[in-house]
């Protein structure tokens, strides 16, 4: 065992200790609500070998370990999210002490109550257009050979004409997606498509879109996700959340 | 669109289809991808007394997200999906054999002309 440090999960504002009751933090450690000013800071111990600098070097590396300890620490996200206004913190923010956790929060106060006064009452919902796998497929050209040369090359042309064409059809659908999913939010934020070998799905992302909704219109916003995916068969529509807040309670601004 | 089976790739695991917040809300483990979206690009970002070089876990974003890992570690994780697909396993050649193909095509075509 090396030395005990603060790993800090998330800043919240008017968290009851209660609501993290029967949620476990990283390695099992037991949650902790440190009180500063108005604000309350989620925190648990962790060992300095697995979290210091050369173990976080060395941990990074692994997939099995950011795995889990991506998981652990949106667990206990989303258990603080669905009790009261969470600021996230991006993984791995690790203090000494209880004393320099405080510390933080005291110098970054303005900018934290600020994130958390634009995320109170809100979440944050996913929305993702992928264009349909088989819209990506070489047509299997059958029988090539009973095909004369020339038209068997008109045949592989047209075919990448029609690919293209898809292609701008899903895209144009995807924005027109995003559109209307804007006019609804509060904010959004376009993340990074994601691998379609990390995303498990075949199809090419085309919008991987964050939209912060109000909670009163969580119903409006699910139901016209609902609306979109009838309206655009062409593509596949995937809505994921809520999610806390990760993508709007930051300290750079909306 | 297609003549090849989408409809079917896209019944065999939980994926876009899977969720939905309208509905029965039946709530899935999250897609890794999803909370390494969230928990390593986003969120506040406070230096605390660790130095966590964000340059190294962007990398390791980046790494991840082109599946760096070895094909066991992803199974392991329940990574296992392009077993199913046809682009991945065992046909990823066949770019390679659509060339041949043409080359020859037009071998024969210019032979026929010329």
């Amino acid at each position: 065992m090396g030395e005990p440090a603060r790993y800090l999960y998330a800043v919240c504002r008017g968290l009851a200790p209660s609501a993290l009751d029967g949620v476990r933090g990283l390695d099992g450690g037991r949650l902790e609500v440190l009180g500063v000013l108005d604000l309350e800071a989620v925190v648990s111990t962790v060992d300095l070998d697995e979290f210091g600098e050369d173990g976080l070097r060395a941990n990074l590396e692994r997939l099995d370990w950011v795995e889990r300890t991506a998981r652990g620490h949106d667990a206990v996200v989303q258990a603080c999210a669905g009790a009261a206004p969470t600021a996230p913190m991006r993984l791995a923010t690790v203090c000494l002490d209880d004393e320099s956790v405080r510390l933080r929060l005291q110098e970054h106060y303005p900018d934290l109550a600020e994130a958390l006064g634009r995320i109170e009452g809100r979440k944050e919902w996913s929305v993702k257009v992928y264009e349909h796998p088989s819209a990506q497929e070489e047509p299997e050209a059958a029988e090539p050979a009973a095909l004369g040369g020339a038209a068997y090359l008109r045949r592989k042309k047209s075919a990448a004409v029609e690919r293209r064409v898809a292609r701008e059809q899903a895209t144009a659908a995807a924005d027109a997606v995003d559109r209307e999913l804007c006019g609804l939010a509060v904010a959004a934020r376009h993340l990074r498509p994601q691998d379609p070998r990390l995303a498990g799905f075949g199809g090419t992302m085309l919008l991987n879109g964050a939209y912060l909704v109000d909670d009163v219109s969580t119903r409006s916003f699910t139901g016209r996700v609902a609306e979109l995916v009838a309206a655009f068969p062409d593509v596949s529509i995937a809505c994921d959340g809520p999610w806390p807040p990760y993508s709007f309670a930051t300290l750079e601004g909306p | 669109m297609s003549q090849t089976g989408g409809d079917t790739t896209v019944a065999q695991r939980p994926g876009p289809y899977g969720t939905n917040p309208y509905g029965d809300r039946q709530p899935r483990p999250a897609s890794l991808a999803d909370v390494l979206d969230r928990v390593l690009d986003k969120g506040i970002v406070i230096a605390g007394d660790i130095q966590v070089n964000l340059l190294d876990i962007e990398l390791l974003t980046i790494k991840i997200r082109l599946l760096v890992a070895s094909v066991d570690k992803a199974q392991e994780m329940g990574i296992d999906w392009w077993k199913n697909d046809p682009m991945l396993s065992g046909r990823s050649d066949r770019l390679a054999d659509e060339n041949r193909e043409l080359k020859k095509r037009v071998q024969e075509l210019e032979g026929r002309d010329g």
